[in-house]
């Protein structure tokens, strides 16, 4: 692939030491595993909501979700180790790899004290649910040693810091809905702050059965699709995933002649101190307003922005108000998609899928669709790129995340230097 | 990070809820007085375990600080927290108005506590069917539900962030606060950290055998060669971190600096110690560096020994490897042996202790110590405080797994 920048019109614009860019993907999603399946299913609009598999989920009002099909982590982890890992662990350990292979990178050739891990996750490890739900059947005998080392949530980031041999710093964030973009973003500080060179950044959730019964409770679910935008959205549909991608220092990718896919160039988190559920436009919107600030520039530059976009009728509406709030007479004309549409919302691991969304957006000039968009909603009166993806110049993307708490962050991704 | 980046960050305030004490008065008391809040348990029958003992925060009534509005839906944890915030704010004379709350954020450190809102949950929806859970209770199964309520209680716009990196999560937060500061993205950070006591958690401890008690005496004892296991405790921490200028401007008292925290992750065995500390040695060392402090500028070392036989001996290990020399001359001391293990909420409140020893002057002890350990030949302030002037605190957080913190607090002037 011809490289897109030239070296010397890099080095000349700013300390590059100080600036941190994308070299590598690694996803794991319910479209499909590894950046090409996954930008080819999301590029052509393919859903991956299946039935549920991973419980009986037959008495439920919904009994569809984005589960990550085919995932064989013996494929990628030695069996040996896999015992030790629950599911949010593997599906972030694989996704991590993809994404230093993608770098063409081995684990080797990470300077262990340099490299830093920052994961996001909603639910955290599988086995705490596990044991959770083991207890509430009464069989408080059969909770073991094995199940409860397991449990606790900081062992998502631990694992893959072992597996990397990762010896900076080590952040699990675990800001629910939003997670993913907390922890790119702090990654991309650490390396800022001069003493990290790589940070493998990202986020993780598994198909929590929990949030299952929880997002049904609050009557925040579809039953068969999702469809944000949509006049007649009903809903998100739950989902599950990984995805990971390797920060690095600029001036290391352009010395060993990386491919770049994006710099990230600031990021924007703000709480609207408003309500635990409910969104709330304004502190969006300075989401938005901050992480633009920090990059300076303007949303006049604001090519596409990749959604929050869950599909219940109160965050797209919400959104879309904050949406207009920051892009003023521009709203109409920048595409904002949702490919929660396609993926079902994978929690923690939803705003790292989209940011890597973002980064192919920005390398490919490329914007993936929001599909099952059949009917217009004048409160969601902007352009959701329905159904199908478009070409389209991509210099500067901003990927939404949005949590319960009324925690919002925006990421902005942007294409290094020009031809 | 170093001491020579500008801005620096200063701590103007302070909110404890501790098992031996419920306000930085009352806590910096009974450290200086040797007090533990160690006791037998009395927020759920322990009758079913081998162990009884617990830091459990007692005499806590949410409403005397939070009134009786909207506390329906709290857990024990976020009330802890919520009403430590209050506390902290208070001591902090800090006024949050429209004016200043997109300047202000919370990042609160905790690993644990969701578990209890996770279990309630999952209880209901295997008890009474999944279509008759209680809809309010499922926002508190998120582990970022406690910090969130900060926020909207006390109505702190600029961002909220929750870590759990269990052991070291509370320098794990200050470090994040500190970063947020200096890059312009805050003026004032509420550092919080928060564990609460419940029955399944227990468990988990007590099956993997972390709790003293099981293979020895049932006594949070560190360094002392019949230490066995922790015990474990919950509380509530909060320091209003502020840029200097900030503070200084709003004529805020002082408390201390903070010119820099490090961590590292020592990458070993899944849930092991790292044989020869080496992430605690490499972040002791850095933060000395990076504070601009010699070995010897040290007045006292606030331990994250916890009476597990390993944890003690490798923190005393590493100390003796940093320090050399100067290392038998430095006072070093757990206050979990007055309070018990809080996970993530320790690190606060060994910097709230740290910041007792610097403004009245006494190194908390290490109580319980009866039998010295030859692998723990350091001064550990055994029994009794020490009055004496403090100027520059050295904190460490680890535990087995891998994570390792230290930071260093100044007295200001």
């Amino acid at each position: 692939m011809p490289r897109l920048y030239s070296v010397n019109m890099i080095s000349a614009m700013t300390d590059n030491t100080k600036r941190v860019v994308v070299t590598g993907l690694g996803v794991v999603s319910a479209v499909g595993i590894g950046k090409e399946r996954f930008w080819e299913a999301i590029t052509k609009g393919k859903s991956g909501i299946s039935e549920i598999s991973l419980f009986d989920a037959s008495g439920f009002k919904c009994r569809y979700g984005g589960e990550v099909k085919n995932f064989r982590p013996e494929e990628f982890i030695p069996k040996r180790r896999l015992k030790f890992l629950g599911r949010a662990s593997q599906l972030a350990i694989v996704a991590s790899l993809l994404a230093l292979e993608d770098a063409n990178l081995s684990v080797k050739s990470l300077p262990k004290i340099k490299t830093s891990v920052a994961i996001g996750t909603t639910m955290g490890e599988r086995p705490l649910e596990e044991l959770v739900l083991i207890w509430a059947r009464g069989g408080l005998k059969e909770i073991d040693r094995q199940r409860i080392m397991q449990a606790s949530v900081n062992n998502l980031s631990a694992n893959v810091a072992l597996y990397f041999n990762a010896q900076g710093q080590n952040y699990l964030f675990p800001t629910a809905c939003a997670a993913g973009n907390y922890a790119i973003g702090y990654g991309f500080d650490l390396i800022r702050a001069g003493e990290i060179d790589y940070v493998l950044a990202g986020g993780s959730d598994v198909f929590s059965y929990i949030a299952f019964v929880g997002f049904q409770s609050i009557y925040a679910m579809a039953a068969e699709k999702c469809r944000p935008f949509d006049k007649n959205r009903k809903g998100m549909m739950l989902g599950e995933g990984s995805g990971m991608v390797l920060l690095e220092r600029l001036d290391l990718a352009l010395k060993r002649n990386a491919d770049i896919y994006a710099e990230i160039s600031g990021y924007g988190l703000s709480c609207d101190a408003y309500h635990a559920t409910a969104p709330d436009s304004n502190g969006i919107a300075r989401a938005m307003d901050k992480a633009l600030k920090e990059t300076g520039l303007t949303y006049h530059d604001v090519d596409y922005i990749c959604a929050h976009g869950t599909g219940t009728p109160m965050n797209d509406k919400v959104e879309c108000q904050a949406i207009k709030q920051f892009l003023k007479e521009r709203s109409k004309e920048v595409p904002v998609s949702s490919i929660k549409s396609m993926l079902g919302h994978p929690m923690g691991a939803a705003s790292a899928i989209e940011a890597i969304a973002c980064c192919l957006a920005v390398k490919q000039d490329k914007i993936p669709p929001t599909v099952n968009f059949e009917t217009p909603d004048p409160e969601c009166d902007i352009d959701c790129v329905p159904n199908t993806s478009r070409k389209k110049k991509v210099n500067v993307a901003l990927n939404n995340g949005f949590a319960f708490g009324g925690n919002n962050s925006c990421l902005v991704l942007k294409k290094i230097a020009s031809r | 990070m170093s001491e020579s980046d500008k801005p620096r960050t200063v701590i103007t305030g302070l909110g404890v809820i501790a098992p031996n004490g419920i306000g930085k008065e009352e806590f910096w008391e009974a450290l200086e007085a040797g007090r533990s809040g160690i006791k037998p348990i009395t927020i759920f029958d322990s009758r079913l375990f081998k162990t009884h003992l617990a830091g459990e925060v007692t005499d806590f009534d949410a409403e005397k600080f939070l009134g009786v509005k909207g506390l329906r839906n709290l857990d024990r944890s976020t009330k802890f927290l919520c009403s430590a915030a209050k506390l902290a704010l208070e001591d902090a004379g800090l006024q949050i108005t429209e004016n200043n709350t997109e300047d202000i954020g919370v990042v609160t450190a905790t690993t644990l506590s969701v578990i209890w809102n996770i279990s309630e949950f999952g209880r209901e929806a295997e008890q009474e069917g999944a279509r008759f859970v209680n809809p309010a209770m499922f926002p508190g199964t998120t582990i970022n539900a406690p910090s969130s309520q900060v926020s909207i209680r006390f109505n702190i716009k600029g961002f909220n962030t929750t870590i759990s990196t269990s052991y070291t999560a509370s320098l794990d937060a200050l470090k994040y606060a500190i970063d947020f500061i200096k890059l312009g993205r805050a003026k004032v950070v509420l550092v919080c950290g928060v564990e609460s006591l419940f029955f399944q958690t227990f468990v988990g401890f007590s099956r993997i055998e972390f709790l003293a008690g099981i293979k020895g005496k049932e006594i949070s004892c560190p360094f002392d060669k019949r230490r066995n296991g922790i015990i474990l405790a919950e509380g509530a921490g909060i320091l209003v971190v502020e840029e200097e200028e900030y503070a200084r401007k709003r004529n805020a008292r002082i408390y201390a600096r903070i010119p820099a925290v490090e961590s590292f992750f020592d990458a070993y065995r899944s849930g092991k110690y790292h044989p020869y500390a080496d992430g605690l040695k490499r972040a002791m060392t850095k933060v000395l560096k990076n504070a601009e402090l010699t070995k010897e500028g040290i007045d006292y070392i606030s331990a994250a020994a916890n009476s597990v036989q390993e944890q003690d001996r490798l923190e005393t290990y590493a100390i003796k490897e940093v320090f050399k020399d100067d290392a038998k001359g430095i006072p070093v001391s757990s206050i979990k042996s007055m309070i018990g293990e809080a996970v993530s909420a320790s690190g606060v409140l060994q910097i709230a202790a740290a910041i007792g020893a610097i403004t009245k002057g006494f190194i908390p002890p290490t109580i319980n110590y009866e039998e010295s350990d030859p692998e723990c030949g350091l001064d550990y302030v055994p029994n009794k405080s020490r009055e004496q002037e403090v100027k520059n605190v050295l904190i460490n957080n680890f535990g087995p797994g891998g994570n390792n913190a230290s930071a260093i607090l100044c007295k200001y002037d």
